[in-house]
């Protein structure tokens, strides 16, 4: 498969995943962690990430919960 | 100065978003010493609710579940931020992610128009706060003492409505305390929370003697010499304000009032 283009975290990168998870687990991120995602600026729910497809250009971001006020 | 409505019910608790609470004083969780210390501070203060925040997570950082595992250990309710946010896109997105997270519908809405100040953006702030209710959140919509942007987002549905005292961290307490009182005055149905720019005790007080239900904060705590024992005071200081707020304090009069009679004063007094 032909690698594309997206950005993950603000990052570009190039990924041959075909779905969300298969990206996940390509960059290495534990998926058992509390953790949520958004594609384009639009959640994608856990249950869909193993059929949620990417596009070259996608932008997609990984967050986690932190110390806040 | 007037008293407000419910003058005298004793504080048997209150409630937001549903549910029933008995401590008035929310804590945040940044810049604390150490997870310990966190820890130690919420149990100490006997809180209900901790705010925490979001931000993007690389792989190689573990996933942050130690601090995931001990915020859920405190067995606090999590009101999730949305700090950072400069649109109200932004902030509805990542609200969206908090829900996904934390499996809660209460948010903690902040979209920042000032990077200097934190002020926030209230234009912005309403459209998200308008949007996120729409979708079936929490809002606890954090503001300026603007009365009239409080109204509207009371207006919207928010949960909570939480003007500033001072802009986050400046540990100044209420900038304006007319504003401040003027506002609960005009809004007697809704919830107020005063949120940042508190750093003593006695801010605290303050605003709860004016009849605010709650007050949120978290440098004051985090960062005061000894946090745990800050956050024990901050905690005396919101009942002892509530406590004055609901035994109606005497107003404030111009001239002085003779504490002891003065019928049957000796020897000075003209016969």
């Amino acid at each position: 498969m032909t690698p594309f283009a997206l950005h993950v975290n603000g990052a570009a990168c190039e990924t041959t995943a075909n779905s969300l998870q298969d990206l996940l687990l390509e960059l290495g991120y534990t998926l058992n962690t509390a953790m949520a995602c958004a594609i384009n600026n639009h959640l994608v729910h856990r249950a869909d990430w193993p059929q949620r497809a990417l596009a070259q250009g996608d932008r997609v971001d990984v967050i986690a919960p932190i110390t806040g006020g | 100065m007037q008293t407000n409505v419910n003058t005298y019910e004793s504080d048997s608790g209150w409630q937001v978003a549903g549910v029933k609470l008995k401590s008035r004083l929310f804590l945040g969780t940044a810049h604390y010493p150490s997870l310990q210390v966190l820890s130690d501070a919420a149990t100490k203060s006997a809180i209900e609710v901790l705010t925490v925040g979001l931000r993007r997570l690389q792989p190689e950082s573990g996933g942050g579940n130690h601090f995931w595992q001990k915020i859920q250990s405190l067995g606090c309710h999590l009101l999730p931020n949305t700090a950072g946010c400069h649109s109200a896109q932004e902030a509805i997105t990542l609200a969206h992610m908090a829900r996904e997270i934390f499996d809660t519908t209460w948010i903690k809405l902040e979209v920042i128009g000032d990077d200097y100040t934190l002020q926030p953006d209230l234009m912005a702030t309403l459209e998200a706060a308008t949007q996120l209710s729409k979708d079936g959140f929490a809002v606890f919509a954090y503001t300026t003492d603007d009365l009239v942007m409080a109204q509207r987002l009371h207006g919207v549905g928010c949960a909570a409505v939480m003007p500033w005292a001072a802009p986050i961290g400046t540990g100044r307490g209420p900038m304006n305390p007319y504003a401040l009182e003027t506002m609960r005055r005009r809004m007697p149905d809704a919830v107020l929370v005063v949120d940042a720019g508190l750093g003593r005790p006695s801010h605290a007080a303050q605003v709860m003697e004016f009849g605010f239900d709650a007050v949120l904060l978290n440098t004051a705590v985090a960062q005061a010499g000894d946090p745990v024992r800050m956050a024990l005071a901050f905690a005396q200081a919101v009942s002892a304000g509530r406590g004055a707020f609901v035994s109606a304090p005497i107003p404030e009069r111009s001239a002085a009032q003779a504490s002891t009679p003065t019928v049957g004063m000796p020897f000075w007094h003209a016969q």
